[in-house]
């Protein structure tokens, strides 16, 4: 076999894994724009009634896309907060506490998302908190903790922590410090914490279906109960909205990245 | 009154005694470098003045106020660090403006005294760099002007140098000297190294296990130190047992007299004399040196001066640095005659 043909039969096995692990996620695709009122691919012409079924009321996306948003985005903030609190003091002064805290920070990693579910539910119970706003943020927030964290600690890592020292021989008192000499530095740490904490709020379902039932719906607990009680292709339609959303947000940050980089190298 | 003073100042962690009764008083415009090997208190007496410590007793005092209470942002006094600490999202001009802002000084007087830094520090072309384009003698640079830009009453350095190689060392040195006698500020330099100190400073004091062991004039200290820690470490040495009876002292394997300064004034039955490798010389010498043999034990060629390892009848070592005009490779293992002023012989007791 001569270099040429073995080097094709490499690109036709990487584009089947590429077309095997994108192709599933395209299928929403077709199947939003079906002719039928239940899942399939559209045969006899495409609709776009299901896009506009989204919006009717009596089904109820709007209101759990509402709190989905509204649920990511405290989530994102208050996550984002208290990561970068924890990670700028634990910059500061190093000693075993900072690690102690730091393992408890990141045990949902490790603890099954199902078992903390367990817990909270009857944590959440005890305080009256169940299917309610403030019991899914509590949750999403200490979900969100450990990727928030390791996004700020990543932008502090290679900070060198004098830095603060030399700001308070220079004058410098605390907020002046955060402001001007740390933030300015973990900027993008904050961005991309802030990020993960959002995405990790906007698509959490497993600890979501436990505390919540019919009051506050999220966006992800809507689509399963859709998918366990019927076969409407609004869900489909939602689906296509969802991954058409992230696509452009990905390809938009790929072209600023692109012309920041130029920017940059220019200078 | 004392422009800085620290009085009995001592700092314990848990059973350690990092600062041990430590007392020092500084002129106003002195080089005093804190000289000593690691852990032995120079930098936490640093770190102390600065304010990042708090000491367990003693005071300091600036002008007559005792400032141990202090926050280190209200001390006023310049630090400079030694991986330097710069500030990696700010320019060379923005790391220096950085405590003019925070003391809110306007725009115009900032600009104006930026200017002034850069031109003191050679780094006007480079106002705009941000610190990662810049070399380590720069970044130093950038990092001195920091602290001297606000126009603190003290500037601490801790081991400025270390990171540096050495001919960019030497260079640095001459430009602290230089930056030093411009501005007029007091320096307080910590080093482990002694030729720094002994080259840059007005006067050193030696650390040795949380105390000031002794301190002094570079020239003082180091050509009649008081203390063996102080005669060992500052310069290279040589140690020899002798004795004094009638005014006539035994040693080197020969007998001879110090002058009046050198000499202790009293018999005494052991005592430790010390003579520096570069003040032995080759041969019998003039009248009224002191002459002795030895046996060539080892010889290093060193350029202009060779080393030799020597040893005397009596089983002592030393080691001597004569001029490579005088000896030769060919001298090892021969016994041969060395000599050495007796105003070079130094007594511990």
């Amino acid at each position: 076999m001569s270099a040429r043909t073995r080097n094709r039969l490499l690109m036709a096995v990487v584009w089947l894994f590429l077309l095997l692990l994108f192709l599933p996620v395209l299928v929403v695709i077709p199947v939003s724009v079906t002719d039928k009122s239940y899942l399939s691919l559209p045969a006899d012409g495409i609709s776009f009634e299901h896009y506009g079924s989204l919006t009717d009321p009596a089904k109820g996306w709007v209101p759990s896309f509402r709190n989905s948003a509204l649920a990511a985005i405290a989530t994102a903030i208050m996550a984002t907060g208290i990561a970068a609190a924890f990670a700028v003091g634990a910059w500061i002064r190093s000693g075993w506490w900072p690690s102690a805290v730091r393992l408890l920070m990141l045990s949902p990693l490790i603890v099954p998302p199902i078992i903390y579910a367990v817990g909270m539910v009857r944590v959440l119970s005890k305080v009256s908190m169940l299917d309610t706003f403030w019991g899914v943020l509590v949750v999403h927030v200490v979900l969100s903790l450990p990727m928030a964290f390791l996004a700020i600690a990543a932008s502090l890592a290679n900070l060198d922590n004098r830095m603060v020292t030399a700001a308070r021989s220079l004058g410098a008192r605390p907020i002046t410090i955060f402001g001007r000499v740390i933030l300015p530095n973990i900027a993008p740490g904050l961005a991309a914490g802030a990020f993960l904490a959002f995405i990790t709020s906007w698509d959490e379902i497993t600890v979501t279906l436990f505390i919540t039932a019919r009051h506050f719906v999220t966006l992800p607990r809507r689509i399963y109960t859709s998918i366990t009680d019927s076969i409407d292709p609004a869900l489909a339609a939602i689906a296509a909205v969802l991954l058409i959303a992230t696509m452009a947000v990905l390809i938009a940050q790929t072209l600023l990245k692109g012309r920041g980089a130029r920017a940059g190298s220019a200078k | 009154m004392s422009f800085l003073v620290v009085d009995s100042l001592t700092m314990t962690y848990g059973p350690l005694r990092a600062l041990n009764d430590v007392s020092l008083t500084v002129k106003e415009g002195e080089f005093i470098s804190l000289l000593g090997p690691s852990g032995s208190g120079k930098t936490t007496l640093l770190m102390s003045l600065a304010g990042f410590n708090k000491p367990t007793s003693g005071r300091i005092l600036l002008d007559g106020q005792d400032i141990i209470a202090r926050e280190p942002e209200d001390r006023d006094f310049g630090f400079v660090f030694q991986g330097y600490a710069l500030f990696p999202h700010l320019s060379v001009s923005g790391n220096i403006a950085f405590p003019l802002k925070v003391r809110k000084w306007d725009a115009v007087r900032i600009r104006a005294r930026v200017e002034e830094m850069l031109a003191l520090v050679g780094l006007k072309s480079l106002a705009d760099r941000k610190p990662r384009q810049l070399s380590g003698g720069q970044q130093q640079r950038v990092a001195l002007a920091r602290a001297l830009s606000f126009g603190p009453r003290v500037l601490l350095l801790d081991e400025p140098l270390s990171a540096l190689d050495r001919m960019l060392r030497e260079q640095m040195q001459t430009e602290l000297r230089r930056l030093h006698r411009e501005t007029g500020v007091t320096f307080l330099y910590v080093t482990h190294d002694q030729q720094e100190a002994l080259t840059m400073s007005d006067r050193i004091a030696v650390f040795e296990k949380g105390k000031i062991v002794e301190e002094g004039s570079p020239t003082r200290l180091f050509k009649s130190p008081t203390t063996r820690f102080v005669a060992e470490f500052l310069g290279e040495n040589n140690f020899v047992k002798g004795s004094r009876a009638n005014g006539v002292w035994q040693g080197f394997g020969t007998s001879f007299s110090l002058p009046e300064q050198r000499d202790s004034g009293e018999d005494a039955g052991s005592a430790t004399l010390w003579l520096r490798p570069g003040d032995i010389g080759f041969g019998t010498g003039r009248d009224g040196d002191i002459s002795f043999t030895a046996k060539v034990e080892d010889f290093v060629f060193g350029g202009t001066h060779n080393r030799l390892a020597l040893r005397l009848r009596s089983g002592e070592t030393f080691v001597a640095s004569i001029s490579a005009d005088l000896v030769a490779e060919d001298a090892l293992g021969k016994d041969l005659t060395f000599h050495a002023r007796p105003e070079a012989v130094g007594v511990l007791r």
